[in-house]
């Protein structure tokens, strides 16, 4: 059990700097996810907390402790790959029991640590096989298992669920919550996948080209974006984000088209500035098929022709024209509607956000 | 016409099946009955008296062939460990380096394109006891002041000789273990670093083993190799001196074609072949278990 505090934190190739001088405090046993985009940084930061890659510049502290310099296996830590990194001809037992052996366990000790390991994980039935023999899903909760053995001060995850099928993955982050609840450890997990971030941790940090666009709970990186990149990646489908002029109290689309300035921005902007407006699917409806976001709502209404319906069976995406590109917008208790058709739409303007577009930051207050 | 015809099949194998039969099969047969007789090159009758197993019980109760069947024994054994380490140490050097690694794989091949003839000779120049770059050297460096007779004398001979062997074919283990060391994964070994490894217990437990097949496919490349080793020996010491270097291949070729005794010499060249065939048969086996270890899917 660990905090892990990362100052400055810069790795750079040559001239090329993946990580740009990051600052993260990571709570004793908390759950952090880093996502972003490929090329964002995060696995970088990752293998650099894990001492698998040098620091360029900067400060890790793991415990308290400075770790910049220490070799992996001074650190105290585990880490569990998106490719299982297995050892192929160690039996799964072996597989488990290897971090022990090197330690120089003794042999009971070790015994009851895999066996343990292996009655949290499932795996009490495949201890004598080999890697090879093994499907995705239980080689990456092998891979756990040799984590928890360990009894580390983090657990580094990168993107362990990667390579499993869409169901797996649903299967394993369940797993991966529950564990987190059982053996309480602070961990750090990269993944791009926005959804299992959100599923799963405590607090999200959003990276971008070797930055910390935002750092956040699941809730507020959904509800108050600091960023038009946040706002963007979290959430699916993703929010519907269109550049816009204000004019007098209202926006002024490209394409002349005008929305009312949502109230809660209107002490921030004057006419004539550039910004992004952004409103998620949930907050634009057909009419009488959305939910309402209380008291406050803020509800604009007005008519537009639907261009695709994608039906998911509770629900439907409904993409509508407007400002001369698709809006989506997630239509609950579906009724059938064909292009064409004219729908007499809800935009909550009170959910609605709104960006600058010469920095990208929020606009709210 | 009627009658029996053979099948397309058969009948478009036939003209590779008689080649092979002539080139191959033939002479091998004719050399294995030609082991039964007291064939000489200079008495060609002789082929024709049959003395049943008599060539080989001489071979069997001749100590030289036995002591230059050793010799070639302990050869292989020491020059294979030997090539195998430095090879080793040469391959996770040169797979280290970040930089130039194209070009240093072509250096390391250099000694391979050398005909084993001009190794030889190469050799025997620098291993001569008066003009030698070898004791030149080590008398430049004060380290001895006599001529070391090292192509004269039997054991300096044949540390002379290995000497050679290791420097024109340590690169054969140095690029198959080089090969796989680039073909294996990375993640096992940084899973390792993390799991507490040292970087002798990372290459013991975890890179040791992924590359054991590969160095087992050199081995039992090198050991036909060095169990037919002739060209080298016969340049630097053709065998001397007074037998002292003698290996099987050089006794064979001395018997047939200096003595003329073919029958004799086919005799020692069949019993010899077991000797790679057991190397091959022990080596493939090796290697079979490492695959199954690491789950190679190749």
């Amino acid at each position: 059990m660990a905090t892990v505090s990362l100052k400055k934190l810069t790795k750079s190739y040559g001239p090329v700097a993946v990580v740009q001088g990051i600052d993260l405090e990571v709570a004793d046993r908390e759950f952090i996810a880093l996502v972003g985009p490929s090329g964002c940084g995060k696995s970088t930061t990752l293998r650099m907390i894990a001492g698998l890659e040098d620091i360029s510049d900067g400060l890790i502290e793991i415990g308290g402790r400075k770790v910049n310099d220490l070799p992996p296996r001074s650190r105290n830590i585990s880490m569990v790959f998106q490719s299982y990194a297995l050892y192929p001809h160690m039996t799964v037992r072996e597989n488990l029991g290897f971090s022990l052996k090197i330690a120089g366990a003794e042999k009971e000790e070790m015994d009851r640590r895999v066996a343990e390991a292996s009655s949290i994980l499932g795996l009490d039935q495949l201890l004598d096989r080999r890697p090879s023999q093994l499907s995705g899903g239980q080689r990456q909760r092998v891979a756990m298992g040799r984590a928890i053995v360990r009894d580390p001060d983090v657990f580094l995850f990168d993107e362990p669920l990667s390579n499993l099928d869409a169901k797996l993955r649903t299967q394993m982050r369940t797993e991966i919550k529950k564990l987190h609840a059982k053996v309480q450890s602070t961990v750090i997990y990269v993944t791009h996948d926005q959804v299992e971030a959100m599923t799963l941790a405590d607090r999200i940090v959003i990276m971008r080209d070797g930055f910390i666009e935002q750092v956040g709970t699941p809730d507020e990186v959904f509800r108050r974006p600091q960023t038009r990149f946040v706002a963007g990646f979290i959430g699916s489908p993703p929010m519907n984000l269109h550049e816009a002029a204000v004019d007098d109290g209202q926006l002024l689309f490209q394409s002349g088209e005008r929305l009312p300035l949502p109230s809660q921005f209107k002490a921030n902007v004057a006419t004539g500035d550039k910004v992004v407006f952004g409103l998620r699917p949930d907050d634009i409806y057909p009419t009488g098929h959305g939910i309402s976001s209380g008291e406050d709502a803020d509800v604009h209404q007005m008519e537009l022709p639907v261009t695709v319906t994608e039906p998911l069976g509770n629900e439907t995406l409904v993409f509508a024209e407007f400002n001369g590109s698709d809006w989506v917008s997630r239509m609950l208790n579906p009724k059938p509607l064909k292009a064409g058709d004219r729908v007499k739409m809800s935009l909550d303007l009170s959910q609605a956000h709104l960006f600058s577009a010469e920095t990208g930051k929020t606009l709210r207050g | 016409m009627k009658g029996w015809r053979p099948s397309p099949p058969l009948l478009l194998l036939l003209p590779a099946v008689i080649v092979l039969a002539a080139v191959v099969v033939l002479p091998l047969l004719l050399s294995l009955y030609s082991s039964f007789t007291p064939f000489r090159l200079t008495k060609p009758e002789t082929l024709w008296v049959f003395i049943g197993a008599r060539n080989y019980v001489n071979l069997l109760t001749n100590g030289d062939f036995w002591i230059a069947f050793a010799r070639t024994v302990v050869l292989l054994t020491v020059a294979l460990n030997l090539e195998m380490l430095i090879g080793l140490g040469l391959a996770l050097l040169v797979e280290k380096a970040s930089r130039g690694q194209r070009i240093l794989r072509t250096i390391m091949m250099f000694p391979m394109m050398f005909s084993p003839i001009l190794v030889g000779f190469q050799f025997k120049f620098m291993f001569n006891d008066n003009i030698g770059l070898v004791n030149n050297a080590l008398q430049a460096l004060g380290l001895t002041d006599r001529a070391i007779p090292w192509l004269i004398d039997g054991n300096l001979a044949f540390i002379a000789i290995l000497t050679a062997e290791i420097w024109s074919s340590t690169s054969v283990f140095a690029i198959l273990i080089l090969a796989g060391l680039l073909a294996m994964p990375r993640e096992p070994v940084e899973a390792a670093r993390v799991d507490g490894c040292t970087p002798w217990q990372t290459f013991r437990y975890v890179t040791w083993p992924f590359i054991m097949p590969f160095a087992f496919i050199a081995m039992t490349i090198r050991s036909l190799d060095v169990a037919r080793a002739y060209d080298i020996v016969k340049i630097m010491t053709d065998g001397g001196p007074a037998g002292r270097t003698e290996l099987v291949w050089t006794l064979v070729a001395r018997t047939a074609y200096s003595d003329a005794r073919m029958g004799l010499a086919n005799a020692m060249a069949y019993f010899s072949i077991l000797l790679s065939i057991l190397f091959t048969v022990y080596f493939y086996r090796k290697l079979a278990a490492a695959r199954t270890q690491i789950a190679a899917e190749w």
